[in-house]
């Protein structure tokens, strides 16, 4: 392999760094310009922002969108291992083994940091719950027995 | 059938990457305790000291077992190479991870940000740092460097109420996913100039000159070294350094500075002195400029800092050039140099951000130079600490800081690199300005100019016991190094032996 | 007695290094038992030394109380340290000096009041000092040449006047400067040499035929490397910016050390290292050398004449002074080096009292400004007369501890060594005369202005102390031994001729060849 055969994928990078400039340049030219203050607020689908962009959300959905990919690929690894479980015999088994171990650690450690509770999380344990709803109901019952 | 026989045996040494499993494993039970029950973390701390200990006792045993005619014991298909080199960083990762442990638990508790997560995160870092020491693929060069990186990522924006923390993270991982692509990219290079990513593989190959393509093998080097040169933060590549260290919490710092440093110089004397060890005369000259360009780099950018983690980052960087010259010299006493210089810088500046996280307080409010005025008064024992390590750092007689410089400036005069060794020294005296200044504002300026109102007395610093551990041992090794060296440069000899 | 010679110079070397780690662990508050421990670590330390030269063998120029031991071995440094007729009365000086400071101090502690560390940080001076002297292996002398840095840097920046923080960093800089260059040079001192060696012995036995491998240009560098690191210690003009300003912002004690020891190591280390080991360098160098002296005599004595801060001109008075002791090193002649040695001891002991008197003055008259003081022989007749017999004895009048140094030195250049143009010489010479002229104008010109005259007015009704007991005690040894090195200057000579003949032998006459 010569180092001439790169040049097609240099001549491929000067074409796309002529076009990206270009465009650039003579969008800048060309473009008319009547500026707004909503014009220049930064874009969000055309629409006026009505908070300013730091604001907290929720990430559940990227989350999920993570540990899918995160768990989705190591399954890739144990494609091969099927194939040649029998050849590998303990050796691969045990290997597969800490692996799984590996996943299923995470695994137990994000379900208890909550990660698939969509409700706000729940901040005291039913027990918990029962027991206040009994007190204050009582000693709302001494109330009226007052 | 061919094929199943070959896979049927593949030999799983175990052995070879014992502190590395230890390490790992220690970060799974971590988190295993924590699914379990969320208990104080300085349980997890507890538990993370003991498994760097304890993988710190595994590299041991290999550095014991390392002999020094033998070639280096390959194993997993020669990924791994376990020799002096490897036992000896590997050991010395122990030593940074084992500090930031102990230094990690008083802060965040000050902080209110103490999760037992941050202790798997450190391991799970330190784990990647272990492979890199002991990587003889870049392939595994690679993974482990993404293994201590993205952890470090995390880490650094650990304490994510504070914008500045926020900040450090994603700055780190936008110039470390950068310089791992570079990297990357590098590595293909080489792997298109040679057909091979096992380094002993490449030398092998360059020594029967059937090498088909220099240029290609050439410019990979230069995307290796660049690439590594962001993670030891060399100049030009230190632009992330200032801003995540001012940044990050503080013992992330400590552990960060001296453990990704190690790494970095371990993935770059690995590759350069064992694949590419024919190429000397082609990557010399380059070191040779990017040291003198990182040590003047460091030392006179960091006069300009007014914020002690920001000079220290520079310093760190400075320091980056000292070790760098090491490497650059080409000989077996810079190598030597270099890795003893690294063991000293490890215990000086884990012991510097020690000292700094106590001093700043709580919400790291206090960490301008102004803000140092007059320490001795409040805090002697802290500041002469502090002192201590700087004038380690600037290299005075009697610290493992000398004796590391020398080291290093003795591989470089070894090699006749007469204008490297001016430069090199006469940039040691520079960062020995920036060094004394702080220790000018600790010992002699007065807290307040005159005529100003003195500000209300803070209370004294606490001391948490593991605190107290960590800083001992800084200081006692710092000495120790410092008046007798002999034993460790005997090691660092040893651990080059096999280049 | 055999382990007293293998072990007294350690134990001088590192007995105050041990006093100072058990003032450390004494609470602060206990001020007393923590002046007690410094003293008694300083005076066990003198009594070594004293023990050292009754067992002198005063007939041997040759290294005694030698120990050689193992220390770096990967880099082939070791614990090599001795003494011989050229660093043995150094080393005695050192040790008297640093207990009479101590016991100066006594009363009289400067602000920020601190004894606890001030002691601290003269005895880890005090090791740092000795260490030097008796280094014979270049990494250890480099060690403890850099050991005496820090304790000084500290001295002045805690304890000095205004402008300290500045005056304490210029130092600083400047000397680790220089060392810096120097550490160049011993690294290719040692990599140059054949064999490899950081022994100071055996790379200037035979006229430096260790190195004389090294071409002559290395040497050339390597001696310009050195001579940075020794020079701006000395310090020589141009580089001696840094020391006026050290001198008027250090505290008495700190003064005192600096100008009677401090600036002696930049001289010694020339005798001992420079010129033993690179001696054809030293043939090259030593016009320039010699210029650079005598233009420190004339330009000291000139600024000594401006100067209206008392501190101030003593410093000036040392870069004139030192000058000279420089000049009889350019020589290259036993005589020279003999006299350079007979003036460090002599500005060591005469300009420490010079220092130690300018502090009692301050400390009376709370200014050091000349325009403001007078009177002293008057109002405070002890200590005039003392200042007096010191001043005369700096600007070398005969019988006192300045004259015969500076006599000799230019005795020597009046027949430098051979090779060197005895006229240039000659004219240095002539030069160095017209500045013991300046030198004898401004010490006058200073008595006239703070001993004679009258007391000024702003001190009228005041009652000034005069001399006071420890003042009595630190000053007495030193007024004897200006007095006696002035009648007996062979005290001195008999010591460093025995050691400098038969070094001269053996450098010059290998290496130039007569």
């Amino acid at each position: 392999m010569q180092l001439g055969d790169y040049l097609p994928i240099a001549v491929m990078g000067l074409l796309a760094l002529i076009f990206g400039g270009a465009s650039y340049v003579l969008s800048g030219l060309l473009a008319p310009r009547k500026p707004t203050p909503e014009k220049l607020q930064p874009y969000e689908c055309g629409i006026v922002p009505e908070y300013e962009p730091p604001q907290r959300f929720p990430v559940q959905f990227y989350l999920i969108a993570v540990i899918f990919i995160a768990f989705d690929i190591e399954v890739i690894f144990m494609y091969p291992w099927a194939v040649r479980m029998r050849d590998l015999g303990m050796f691969g088994f045990a290997l597969m083994g800490s692996f799984m171990v590996m996943l299923i650690v995470p695994l137990i450690y994000i379900i208890r940091e909550g990660v698939l509770d969509w409700a706000p999380r729940r901040r005291h344990s039913r027990d918990e719950l029962i027991a206040r709803y009994r007190a204050e109901h009582e000693a709302a019952a001494r109330e009226e027995a007052a | 059938m061919l094929i199943a026989d070959a896979i049927a045996a593949p030999p799983s040494d175990w052995w070879a990457i014992a502190p590395q499993l230890v390490l790992g494993g220690t970060a799974v039970v971590i988190i295993l305790m924590i699914c379990v029950k969320r208990v104080d973390p300085g349980w997890n701390a507890l538990v993370a000291a003991v498994g760097t200990v304890a993988s710190g006792v595994f590299a041991w045993e290999q550095w014991r077992q390392v002999t020094t005619d033998a070639n280096p014991r390959l194993a997993y298909s020669g990924m791994i190479a376990v020799d002096g080199f490897s036992a000896f960083l590997v050991l010395v990762v122990c030593v940074a991870a084992f500090l930031g442990v102990l230094l990690a638990d008083q802060y965040f508790k000050r902080e209110g940000i103490d999760r037992g997560e941050y202790y798997a995160l450190l391991l799970f870092s330190a784990c990647g740092m272990q492979f890199m020491a002991a990587a003889n693929n870049l392939v595994m060069v690679f993974v482990a460097l993404e293994l201590l990186s993205i952890c470090l990522y995390v880490l650094s924006a650990w304490n994510r109420d504070d914008s500045r923390s926020q900040e450090a993270g994603a700055k780190y991982l936008l110039l470390g996913a950068y310089s791992s692509a570079i990297l990357l990219f590098g590595i293909a290079l080489l792997y298109g100039g040679t057909g091979t990513t096992n380094l002993a593989r490449m030398a092998e190959i360059f020594s029967e000159n059937v090498t088909r393509e220099p240029g290609l093998v050439l410019l990979g080097m230069v995307f290796v070294i660049v690439g590594l040169g962001f993670k030891i933060a060399a100049v030009p590549f230190h632009m992330w350094t200032p801003d995540v260290y001012q940044g990050a919490p503080t013992p992330v710092v400590g552990f960060m500075a001296s453990g990704a440093k190690i790494a970095g110089f371990a993935g770059l004397f690995r590759v350069l002195e064992t694949g590419l060890a024919a190429f000397e005369f082609d990557w010399q000259p380059l070191l040779v400029g990017l040291a003198i360009v990182t040590m003047l780099g460091g030392s006179i950018l960091a006069i300009a800092q007014r914020d002690v983690k920001r000079m220290l980052a520079y310093s760190s960087i400075a320091h980056a050039g000292f070790i760098l010259t090491g490497l650059a010299s080409g000989t077996a006493a810079g190598v030597r140099g270099a890795l003893f210089y690294l063991v000293a810088y490890v215990f000086m500046i884990a012991g510097a951000f020690g000292v700094v996280a106590l001093l700043a307080r709580r919400g790291e409010r206090y960490t301008s130079l102004d803000d140092y005025r007059d320490m001795f008064r409040r805090e002697p024992v802290l500041a002469t600490v502090l002192a201590f390590f700087l004038f380690a750092m600037a290299g005075i007689p009697g610290t493992s800081g000398f004796v590391a410089k020398f080291a290093v400036f003795t591989g470089v005069a070894d090699a006749h690199q007469w204008v490297l060794l001016t430069v090199g020294t006469v940039a040691s005296v520079i960062s020995a300005y920036f060094y004394l200044r702080l220790v000018v504002y600790m010992y002699m300026r007065p807290e307040v100019d005159e005529g100003e109102a003195q500000p209300a007395a803070l209370p004294r610093v606490r001391w948490a016991p593991a605190t107290v551990v960590a800083l001992v041992l800084t200081v006692f090794f710092t000495i120790q190094l410092g008046i007798l060296p002999q034993g460790l440069l005997d090691m660092a000899g040893k651990a080059t032996l096999l280049f | 007695m055999d382990w007293f010679d293998s072990w007294a110079l350690s134990l001088a070397v590192f007995i105050p290094v041990v006093g100072a780690l058990v003032i450390l662990a004494i609470p602060k508050a206990r001020e007393y038992q923590i002046k007690v421990v410094g003293l008694v670590a300083s005076i066990a330390a003198l009594i070594v030394g004293i023990g050292i030269l009754s067992r002198w063998n005063w007939d041997d120029g040759g290294y005694q109380f030698e120990v050689n031991k193992g220390w770096l071995s990967a880099i082939r440094s070791n614990y090599h340290i001795a003494l011989d007729g050229i660093s043995l009365p150094l080393f005695i000086l050192t040790l008297v000096i640093v207990v009479l400071c101590i016991i100066y101090s006594w009363n009289h502690w400067p602000e920020p009041r601190s004894p606890k560390m001030l002691l601290f940080l003269i005895l880890l001076l005090e090791t740092g000092m000795l260490g030097t002297f008796v280094s014979l292996d270049l990494i250890l002398f480099f060690v403890f040449f850099e050991v005496t840095l820090l304790p000084m840097y500290f001295i002045i920046g805690i304890w000095g006047g205004e402008q300290r923080i500045y005056a304490s960093i210029k130092f600083f800089l400047f000397t680790l400067f220089g060392s810096a260059f120097m550490l160049v040079g011993f690294l290719a001192l040692f990599f140059l040499s054949e064999p490899h060696t950081f022994d100071i012995v055996e790379l200037s036995a035979n006229g430096g035929a260790a190195a004389a491998v090294i071409s002559s240009t290395a040497g050339l560098w390597i001696f310009a490397g050195l001579f940075l690191g020794f020079a701006i210690k000395v310090p020589m003009f141009p580089l001696h910016t840094w020391l006026p300003d050290a001198h008027t912002q250090a505290p008495t004690v700190g003064s005192v050390i600096l100008a009677a020891i401090l600036l002696k190591l930049g001289t010694y280390g020339f005798v001992r290292i420079a010129l033993p080991i690179l001696p054809q360098a030293a043939h090259s160098w030593a016009p320039w050398i010699g210029l650079l002296a005598v233009i420190g005599i004339i330009y000291g004595s000139l600024c000594c004449l401006a100067q209206t801060d008392l501190k101030r001109l003593i410093a000036f008075s040392s870069v004139g002074h030192m000058g000279f002791v420089m000049l009889g090193i350019a020589t290259l002649t036993p005589v020279g080096i003999n006299a350079a040695i007979f003036g460090m001891i002599a500005h060591g002991v005469v300009t420490g009292m010079l220092f130690f008197v300018a502090g009692s003055i301050h400390e009376r008259y709370h200014t050091r400004d000349m325009s403001r003081l007078g009177g002293m022989l008057s109002s405070i007749p002890r200590m005039g007369g003392v200042f007096v017999l010191v001043a005369f004895a700096s600007l070398g009048l005969p019988a006192l501890a300045g004259f015969p140094g500076e006599f000799t030195s230019m005795l020597a250049s009046f027949e430098p060594a051979g090779g060197l143009s005895q006229s240039l010489f000659r004219g240095f010479m002539i030069a160095a005369a017209v500045g013991t002229v300046l030198t004898a104008g401004y010490m006058l010109y200073m008595l006239q202005r703070v001993a004679q005259g009258e007391v000024p007015g702003e001190y009228a009704g005041h009652h000034l102390h005069d001399i006071e007991a420890p003042e009595y005690v630190s000053w007495t040894p030193l007024i004897v031994l200006t007095v006696a090195l002035g009648i007996f200057p062979s005290l001195v000579f008999n010591v460093t001729n025995s050691s400098v003949v038969p070094m001269f032998e053996q450098i010059f006459h290998h290496a130039i060849g007569g």
